[in-house]
């Protein structure tokens, strides 16, 4: 290329900056949510053993990804934590969901989340990325998340945000399966699953905070996970999100799972002796039709591993 | 270009026997190995996924004579940290200064830029080589007196501090803008070359994310001067202001490392002078070592082979420079007084309480005694808390280190300041000490934070409180909101004994201008003086 091409192929690409501000239209939600939601529920004290068997509770991992799709797997690596310390997904759930991915036949499986410290600390010390970094699979990839990949999207049913920035990759997974750990929080009471999502969230999160409970639904309609998968192994009862003392920490070893991310998070409240209705974002997100919250139209499987 | 030790080209046209084998290709080359160590000891000033530095980032400031002089003698005791510098003097009295032609990252990058900033004129002889010697006279008087600057003037302080505030950020922007560009606009087939080329550049050479920093400019117009000072003649910082060169000059010209040259067989020949980027041969052709960095071009270029170096005890010692009596006294006389201001200024009756120290740092005056300026604890910083205050702690300040935790706060569980810290200004904190030393204090106000000022419900600063009990609390309050609505809203507040100050409640503070909860001294361990009236004090720990 001379420099006349390149000045040439410059101004080409700046009219196309002009002309097409990225924009990613996403349609929202509105496949009718299951009016009877599995749930999954197992306990067990060999964690890779029981992702697995909670996953055939739910009639297995082919369920959820086929063969060639681009999987992206979510755990929550929020903060500067050690896995003991229950503020990030266990990296045993994270690394078993990825075998089970791969699998089932994934062609890609991608692990990312915007954490709240430093990003490199939070992979280190969650233990995930030392988890991930060892599998001999050129399929997986624990990466830290592209500033230049969140992309403005319309939130055409929101009722209180309109706009929001998210990561690319989410959006474009063929499968996205959200991996939280629940956990006490000051605001929310309770973070599981659809407050895990804000990880792929651009910009600045903390406006989020205004109205939590009606945004994490509005985000919900254009961010559907086709699985959640909740790690409740050790959970977090006070001082939470982040926590750091062993104090406040239980170990129930449990792990809930849904195609239904309502139904999920509403299930998994139950653990911590509130009710579903305690938690804004459940109460919304049922309200707006994404999933059902009445433990008893839920159909549940409970398994043991 | 001959590889080193090539052959010269030519017949020896001296009678001084074998024709040399060239020896700047080998300067060059060490020049550019250790230049390459410079950048990646640079870039590996950062996390790199172990809560210790692998590698001896700071080693260059803690072979400094001049600044370990300038701390010792401002903190009147031995600092064994900068006991290396020791190391680099018995050299140079073994080898002269090798350290300045064949080491020195600034001189390198100087010589590297040569080419590109030819000196207008043509003159050889040095326009001020007494001032490296006054610079070191005041430098070294000021830091006994009280008066710490030696980091001003420090090449190596210039240059880490230039790269890490200005130059590494701005790198960044500028590639990862390209990058975005290309990625966003261009066709496939450009993504297909540009973003593996964007992957690599992200694992090796460029940091992990964008920073951003205050005295950008100032650091950046600095460093820039060392360069543009190459118009007025070659190496001129070096011979016109370097304090360390100057230092270094002194071994070196009572060492055993000597150049002969210069004999009547030279006649009216005046190459060696000509070439000569320090000015260290007279008239006479007599080299002094004083200046002589090693660089071998005169010894290359002479068409007699004439000159050359050996080991030999010194002959006739030149005074490395006349310094005239009055300058010297100038020199002391500024040092000596300018501190006696320094006692009566508002600030030291009433320190800047905005001024917060990184974690492990000494009490004022010591901190700023020790204090080199060097930005790597700027640079190391992961949460881009630390920034280089300007005249917040007088002139004597300027650089030093500062938390602004609007733009980045202090990570719970990182030491990493304390370890690059090459004099000890910050002190090494183990990470159950780090996690209650005290670096300032949080308050909210009132009068913008939302569940206060609005009734809207908020916790972002008590989610991200970092401190296992959290020092960020709530009351249970009853207002009226902005809408007329009677609600209740659960407002913070901040525990004395258990907030150490780190600002990540300012910093994620999620109104958009100034937060609604601010950092101060207030507290700080380092200062008894700064004690909360309420605090308990048995929480708290003792620098």
């Amino acid at each position: 290329m001379n420099r006349r091409e390149f000045l040439r192929d410059v101004l080409l690409w700046s009219a196309g900056l002009s002309l097409s501000v990225p924009r990613f239209t996403v349609s929202a939600v509105l496949a009718a949510p299951d009016p009877s939601p599995l749930v999954a529920v197992g306990t067990g004290a060999d964690y890779v053993k029981l992702t697995a068997a909670v996953l055939e509770g739910l009639g297995g991992m082919g369920n959820f990804v086929r063969h060639g799709d681009r999987v992206v797997v979510k755990p929550n690596i929020g903060w500067d934590r050690s896995p003991d310390q229950a503020a990030n997904t266990h990296p045993l759930v994270v690394r078993a969901v990825i075998d089970q991915a791969l699998a089932a036949g994934a062609s890609s499986v991608q692990v990312f989340d915007r954490p709240c410290n430093d990003p490199r600390r939070s992979y280190k010390n969650s233990g995930i990325e030392d988890m991930v970094r060892p599998i001999k699979d050129r399929r997986v990839r624990i990466e830290h998340m592209d500033e230049r990949k969140f992309v403005p999207v319309d939130i055409a049913r929101g009722k209180a945000v309109s706009r929001l920035e998210i990561y690319r990759d989410a959006l474009e997974a063929d499968c996205y399966i959200n991996v939280p750990v629940a956990k006490h929080h000051g605001l929310s009471r309770l973070t599981i699953g659809l407050k895990n999502s804000m990880g792929v969230l651009g910009g600045n999160r903390g406006r989020m905070h205004h109205d939590l409970g009606q945004k994490l639904a509005d985000l919900a309609t254009v961010l559907r996970p086709s699985l959640n998968i909740i790690d409740a192994i050790r959970i977090l009862l006070r001082n939470g999100p982040q926590g750091g003392s062993l104090a406040d920490v239980k170990t129930i070893d449990t792990i809930i799972a849904s195609a239904d991310p309502v139904a999920a998070d509403a299930w998994t409240t139950t653990l911590f002796d509130l009710e579903p209705g305690d938690i804004e974002s459940t109460v919304a997100a049922h309200a707006m039709g994404l999933g059902e919250m009445n433990i008893d139209k839920m159909r549940l499987r409970t398994v043991t591993a | 270009m001959p590889g080193p030790g090539k052959q010269r080209n030519g017949p020896a046209a001296g009678s001084a026997g074998k024709p040399h084998r060239r020896l700047a290709p080998w300067r060059r080359l060490s020049q550019a190995l250790f230049l390459l160590v410079f950048f990646f000891l640079f870039i590996k000033t950062d996390y790199t996924g172990s809560d210790r530095l692998e590698y001896a980032v700071n080693i260059l400031f803690r072979i400094d004579p001049l600044l370990a002089a300038s701390v010792m003698l401002a903190v009147k005791g031995l600092v064994a940290l900068m006991l290396p510098a020791l190391l680099l003097v018995g050299l140079t009295l073994i080898l002269g200064r090798f350290f300045c032609g064949w080491v020195c990252p600034m001189g390198t990058l100087i010589d590297l830029c040569h080419p590109f900033l030819r000196p207008r004129t043509r003159r050889t002889d040095t326009l001020y080589p007494a001032l490296p010697y006054l610079l070191l006279i005041f430098v070294l008087a000021g830091a006994f007196f009280g008066l710490p600057v030696a980091g001003y003037i420090d090449p190596f302080s210039i240059l880490v501090r230039g790269l890490a505030i200005a130059v590494y950020p701005a790198f960044n922007q500028t590639v990862t803008g390209f990058f975005t560009y290309t990625y966003l606009e261009a066709p496939g087939f450009v993504n297909v070359v540009t973003e593996p080329v964007y992957s690599l550049l992200r694992a090796t050479v460029l940091p992990f994310d964008q920073k951003y920093y205050t005295l950008v400019v100032l650091s950046a117009a600095i460093l820039l001067a060392v360069f543009v000072l190459e118009l007025i003649q070659r190496r001129f910082f070096c011979r016109n202001l370097c304090p360390l060169g100057g230092l270094i000059g002194l071994p070196a010209a009572a060492g055993i490392f000597r150049g002969y040259g210069g004999s009547d067989d030279c006649k009216a020949c005046r190459t060696c002078r000509t070439v000569c980027r320090m000015d260290a041969i007279d008239e006479e052709r007599r080299l002094a070592m004083s200046r002589c960095i090693l660089c071998m071009d005169c010894r290359d270029k002479c068409p007699r082979d004439l000159i050359g170096f050996r080991f030999a005890p010194p002959s006739r010692r030149p005074a490395p420079v006349s310094l005239s009596r009055r300058a010297v006294m100038a020199a002391l006389a500024g040092a000596a007084l300018l501190p006696l201001f320094s006692g009566v200024r508002s600030m030291a009756k009433v320190p800047d309480p905005f001024l917060i120290r990184p974690p492990g740092s000494l009490p004022d005056p010591e901190f700023l005694d020790r204090c080199v300026r060097c930005g790597e604890c700027m640079k190391v910083c992961i949460g881009n808390a630390l920034h280089p205050s300007f005249l917040e702690s007088g002139i004597e300040g300027i650089f030093a280190p500062r938390l602004i935790a609007r733009i980045g706060y202090c990570e719970f569980n990182c030491t990493l300041c304390g370890q690059v810290c090459p004099t000890g200004a910050i002190r090494e904190l183990e990470l159950p000490d780090k996690h209650t030393f005290k670096i300032g204090h949080a308050f909210f106000d009132a009068d913008r934070c939302l569940p206060y000022a609005k009734g809207i419900p908020c916790i972002v600063c008590e989610e991200h409180c970092p401190t296992p009990e959290k020092a960020i609390r709530f009351r249970n309050a009853v207002v009226e909101n902005d809408r007329g609505e009677t609600v209740t809203v659960r407002q913070p507040y901040v525990v004395d004994a258990l907030c150490i100050g780190c600002g990540i409640c300012e910093n994620k503070c999620p109104l958009p201008d100034g937060a609604a909860v601010y950092v101060t001294s207030a507290g700080e361990a380092r200062n008894p003086e700064h004690t909360l009236p309420a605090a308990d004090s048995g929480l708290y720990l003792s620098p």
